[in-house]
């Protein structure tokens, strides 16, 4: 009995992938050998399906996307760029933001 | 590492990052913001080592791993810019969010993130700590009191 209460206090950590990796083999070898228990574990991964479905996942708009999209590669372009340092320096640079269009 | 290689790796990252924005700025725009000035602040603060990497993006495996890695890198500075931006947009940022979503939105703007991290981009909690820069106390303390609030909102509505 005292084992079962260990272990079911495992199952949220178990699902939230915070046990070591030791406990994590302990817990699934403990789950294998007392298959009773799976039904725990389900009503515990429900429990966290509704949870999941609580958590707003927004989905941007294709322009907004594609605006976004050239925001970062605006970005990208002219603050990843070492100063140039000659004219064949400054020619590398505009050749590679040629070829990125 | 060249400057279209690195847009080419983070571009397949803008909708995840939009995503994770929003958690933390409900507002179309505002999460658009939030996503371009956290990567100014990584591109300003990793500059050097950025274009001094040697990667080969021919490798899919070496790809990924390393999408992962700037990816985790982008969103340390989307938390830290994203909660303070949160804090300062107080209760306004609940109200004017039309998709609903009130329970979550009235969690901690780092429980909020935490949730976020673990649930959608399925980090684990040590992938979490490294994001966050929160000791794992904390980071499993936000996951549990994040699901506890949620959980109890529902019961709450159910009852009424």
């Amino acid at each position: 009995m005292m084992e079962k209460n260990v272990y079911q206090k495992k199952i949220v950590p178990y699902l939230d992938g915070s046990l070591s990796s030791s406990e994590k083999a302990e817990f699934e070898a403990y789950v294998y050998t007392h298959p009773d228990f799976e039904s725990q574990i389900r009503s515990k991964e429900e429990e966290l399906t509704l949870v999941r479905s609580m958590i707003p996942a927004p989905l941007i708009a294709k322009d907004s996307l594609d605006s976004l999209e050239n925001e970062i590669r605006e970005s990208v372009l002219n603050l990843l760029r070492e100063e140039p340092r000659n004219f064949w320096g400054r020619m590398k640079d505009s050749w590679e933001e040629w070829l990125s269009r | 590492m060249k400057r279209f290689d690195f847009f080419q790796l983070v571009q397949p990252l803008t909708e995840k990052l939009y995503s994770m924005a929003y958690a933390l700025v409900p507002d179309d725009l505002q999460a658009e913001q939030l996503v371009i000035d956290s990567m100014n602040a990584f591109l300003l603060k990793e500059k050097k080592s950025l274009l001094h990497k040697d990667v080969d993006l021919t490798n899919k495996k070496n790809l990924q791993l390393l999408r992962r890695t700037y990816f985790k890198s982008l969103l340390r500075y989307m938390g830290d810019i994203g909660v303070r931006r949160s804090s300062q947009l107080g209760e306004s940022s609940i109200v004017a969010n039309p998709e609903g979503f009130r329970a979550f939105f009235g969690l901690d703007p780092k429980v909020r993130f935490v949730m976020k991290l673990r649930f959608e981009a399925q980090f684990n909690v040590e992938e979490i700590e490294e994001i966050t820069q929160l000791p794992k106390y904390e980071v499993i303390e936000k996951l549990h009191n994040g699901r506890f609030l949620l959980l109890n909102d529902l019961n709450r509505g159910v009852n009424v």
